[in-house]
């Protein structure tokens, strides 16, 4: 079993929190986040993103609101809300914190 | 050369190769399937049909206006499955709980896998003796919705309250493990998919809200397909009622056995007998809370009177309808296209010879003379009471 594979449900796991990192920097669309997401590990398709969307506007992390666009129908433009930002926040804490046991673990 | 599907995507018109529209409809089938319970599935097929749209658009331009099979998949594979990413957060209701997991595997087993669904009072989460609830579980809808109905049915001359009395006395109630397992189980295929399809059609329909001309030709789809699956589910639950009593009357009128066209109007009259006579009785207990002047049950509270009353209407019809069900094999549904006027024909008829019958005997018609004095009576007691108030 390769490494790739190996961390197949990690990655699954933190692409929740990715989503919410690319939305953090500037107003998107899903096609945006899809394509900043294609030239990382965590490539992901519509099939997922999509429900993964939807379940974050459910918990209040994301919000949308429609926006013209000039090539085709209007799209949804995405961006944090309160509650997201903050848990973008706990969520990078955490992961420097995971960072410093990797880095520290094993070490005398 | 190769047929050509148009099919509409988020209110815009593409034409695929048969091949293609095919898959792609196999894919939006699939996703809705794994999205069954997501309370944001409509949003999310919309927006699925919209990439779909989009990538569609990117390949199509002026010399080229068909989307072929190949170019479909390609577009399919880019999109990946559709998963659905809450991992069951919040608690699903009871009812869902036993659907969510198992929606993936297609109903079409004969009644779904698993445990065969049985019909249970279940007592958590009960208010009263838990056959809403059971009713709920058994049919997979929210359990709310069975209670406005029983609520409807007891104003519908007391029977939901009389319904609810049966079915309190007759369905065990779960308490082993087993048994409630038996309550959520898989329920009649019919029954599971006509509720799916009712609850897509619902999402489509408000999908299309906008669309006035897309509205009222979904509107007109959606009632035919309601209408086809009512049927099945009618035939079905018909065959499960004739497999435990073989009595149970068959769907058209069977040729007629000899003496039928003498029994199948008396038997009629018979009811519709009871029936009026039951109704008069019922308004003046209403009324005057005794069957026209004779005492009934005084010591009871009012409430208890009337719904024995009720009972006592319900057992004498019983019998008679079901007779009559056996000699003639009396349809539910909708025999010919002149089922109804001929209905209606046949009760005036009736009716009409009930009364000329009686009218001889003088009883009848002084009764039906002293009727509205009677109501108007009763009409004045209740102002008055109203007025105290």
């Amino acid at each position: 079993m390769s490494v790739n594979e190996k961390f197949t449900s990690i990655r699954k796991g933190l692409l929740e929190f990715l989503v919410l990192k690319v939305i953090a920097a500037d107003k998107v669309y899903a096609a945006d986040i899809l394509n900043q997401l294609s030239r990382t590990e965590f490539a992901t398709q519509e099939g997922t993103l999509y429900p993964l969307l939807s379940k974050m506007r459910r918990e209040e992390l994301v919000d949308y609101e429609w926006k013209e666009s000039d090539a085709g129908p209007p799209r949804k433009y995405y961006q944090l809300t309160a509650k997201g930002r903050e848990q973008l926040r706990e969520t990078a804490e955490y992961w420097q914190k995971i960072n410093a046991t990797l880095r520290n673990l094993g070490q005398p | 050369m190769n047929k050509v599907i148009s099919i509409n995507l988020n209110g815009n018109a593409y034409q695929l190769e048969e091949g293609g529209f095919e898959a792609l409809r196999a894919y939006l089938d699939t996703a809705a399937r794994r999205l069954e319970g997501n309370p944001d599935k409509a949003e999310i097929i919309a927006d699925i049909e919209q990439a779909i749209a989009g990538k569609f658009r990117s390949l199509l331009g002026a010399n080229k206006t068909v989307v072929v099979e190949k170019e479909v998949e390609d577009i399919i594979a880019e999109m990946g499955p559709v998963e659905d990413a809450s991992g069951a957060p919040e608690a699903p209701p009871p009812g869902a709980a036993a659907q969510a997991p198992g929606a993936a595997p297609a109903p079409d087993a004969g009644g779904g896998g698993g445990v065969p669904r049985r019909l249970f009072r279940i007592h958590e989460g009960a208010k009263i003796g838990g056959v809403c609830n059971g009713l709920a579980a058994y049919f997979n809808i929210d359990v709310t919705l069975v209670r406005i109905a029983f609520a409807f049915l007891i104003f519908a001359w007391g029977s939901g309250l009389l319904l609810y009395i049966l079915m309190w006395v007759i369905l065990p109630s779960a308490s082993t493990p087993a048994e409630m397992a038996a309550a959520h189980g898989a329920p009649s295929a019919t029954a599971q998919e006509f509720i799916r399809r009712a609850r897509e059609g619902y999402y489509e329909g408000m999908r299309t809200f906008g669309d006035k001309q897309a509205h009222r030709e979904w509107k007109r789809r959606f009632k035919s397909e309601m209408r086809g699956w009512k049927r099945d589910f009618h035939r079905e639950m018909n065959q499960r009622a004739r497999a435990w009593w073989p009595g149970w009357g068959p769907w058209a009128p069977h040729p007629a056995t000899s003496g039928a066209w003498i029994a199948e109007p008396v038997l009629t009259m018979l009811i519709t007998l009871v029936n009026i006579v039951g109704m008069i009785a019922l308004i003046s207990l209403v009324a005057t809370g005794d069957i026209l002047g004779m005492g009934f049950l005084p010591w009871w509270p009012f409430w208890a009177r009337i719904l024995t009353l009720i009972g006592i209407i319900c057992l004498l019809r019983c019998p008679l309808k079901a007779i009559r069900r056996s000699v003639y094999g009396w349809g539910y549904g909708w025999c010919g296209p002149w089922g109804g006027l001929w209905c209606i024909l046949k009760w005036v008829l009736i009716v009409y010879m009930v009364i000329w019958i009686f009218g001889g005997h003088g009883g009848f018609h002084d009764s039906l003379y002293h009727l509205p004095p009677r109501l108007h009576h009763a009409a004045d007691s209740v102002r008055q009471w109203w007025n105290q108030q």
